[in-house]
């Protein structure tokens, strides 16, 4: 070995990293070789001064300053109030409410299927009582389906569905312009036409 | 640190007290800045506690702290260079230059132009103008006193290349300060 190969060990003999034999070669060497003596002389110092540099020390409430910062970097959950507003799950719960309100009322009340008599004999003549409301006499006492409607709706104005939520209901009313006088109302007009599930209304 | 990671506050600044020292001296002697080596050391905690839930329980704390230290200061180092020759050699080569000049005042005492004192503020200029590569390896090493296995995982780098560094970066030391060794060295 020469003194090129007893540099290259330098690093491992001050790390303390060679073999027996590497380091009892190397120490050999330094007895003989001055030049390489001083070469790891100038080596260690240079480490030496390197590990006894002065160590810098935080300056007071360093690690006040880490929390502060960190609580602002990241603030915890547990330990910061709820950035939601108290009345929101209030809310929620009210609109949840009122959905399932909404959705259920169709459920609730009468079905599709179900029987719109009532809603004919409110306004509507049966069928066959068509013909005989338009063959009927007219007159204010006997205009046609006046007797029916009025001798019924106790009980069957009871049996009519909200039209403001059973929007199944086919009937469409027709409110004709009527000219308001003073007075007595005018009879309706027998020959109006009439259709089934559908009324026409006049004032 | 898994009391930290579940958001125990106590055990955070813990954590900040016992290793504050030892990441504020890594980065100001690679930064040779005591000034921003503060601000610095607190953004490492910082990101410590941003990131706590990513600490795997199975590595050493001290492995992960310095990860985040070393990396935080190469950050600052390419910053600086990216803004202007921070570390320049002309730079050292005059503050070795001056330094040179004091401590071989001849009208002065010999132990008083060796103080101690001048001399490692010349080697903390000397360290931050090695290479940034070398000098993490170095600084973590000869300074902060860590195994070469946990260095390489710190700078996830494998151990023989920070061998290598390591020694290349003591060659360099010793080159830029040898002017000064020799002559504390002549009677």
């Amino acid at each position: 070995m020469n003194c090129r190969e007893a540099r290259r060990y330098f690093g491992a003999y001050w790390d303390d990293e060679l073999t027996q034999a590497e380091r009892e070669w190397l120490e050999g060497h330094f007895a003989a070789c001055a030049d390489c003596r001083r070469g790891y002389d100038e080596h260690a110092r240079v480490l030496e001064l390197a590990a006894s540099l002065p160590r810098h020390e935080p300056e007071t409430g360093f690690t006040e300053r880490v929390l502060a910062r960190a609580r602002r970097a990241a603030p915890a959950p547990d330990r910061v109030p709820s950035a939601s507003p108290a009345w929101l799950p209030v809310t929620a719960a009210a609109a949840a409410l009122l959905l399932v309100g909404t959705l259920a009322v169709p459920w609730l009340l009468p079905r599709r299927d179900m029987p719109r008599a009532p809603v004919a004999t409110l306004a509507t003549p049966a069928p066959d009582a068509v013909p005989q409301a338009a063959s009927a006499p007219s007159g204010p006492a006997d205009a046609p389906g006046a007797p029916a409607a009025s001798g019924a709706a106790p009980t069957d104005l009871a049996a009519v569905p909200d039209s403001l939520f059973d929007h199944s209901a086919s009937v469409e009313f027709i409110l004709d312009p009527v000219p308001l006088r003073r007075g007595r109302p005018q009879a309706p007009s027998p020959a109006l036409p009439v259709q089934a599930e559908r009324a026409v209304i006049s004032f | 640190m898994a009391r930290a990671a579940e958001d125990d506050e106590r055990a955070f600044s813990e954590l900040v007290r016992r290793y504050q020292g030892r990441v504020l001296n890594l980065i100001s002697r690679v930064l040779n800045d005591r000034e921003a080596s503060d601000d610095l050391a607190q953004e490492v905690f910082v990101r410590v506690f941003v990131h706590r839930r990513n600490y795997r329980r199975g590595s050493r704390f001290s492995t992960w702290l310095f990860t985040i230290a070393a990396n935080l200061a190469k950050n600052e180092i390419r910053r600086r260079v990216r803004r202007r020759n921070w570390f320049s050699l002309d730079a050292l080569t005059e503050a070795l230059k001056d330094s040179a000049i004091q401590l071989a005042d001849p009208a002065e005492g010999r132990e008083s132009l060796m103080e101690r004192e001048q001399l490692q503020e010349a080697m903390g200029r000397a360290i931050a103008t090695v290479p940034e590569k070398y000098r993490l390896s170095l600084v973590l090493r000869d300074i902060e006193g860590l195994p070469y296995e946990e260095i390489a995982q710190v700078l996830g780098i494998p151990g023989g290349t920070v061998r290598s560094r390591i020694n290349r970066a003591r060659s360099m030391l010793k080159r830029k300060l040898q002017p000064l060794l020799r002559r504390e060295g002549t009677p």
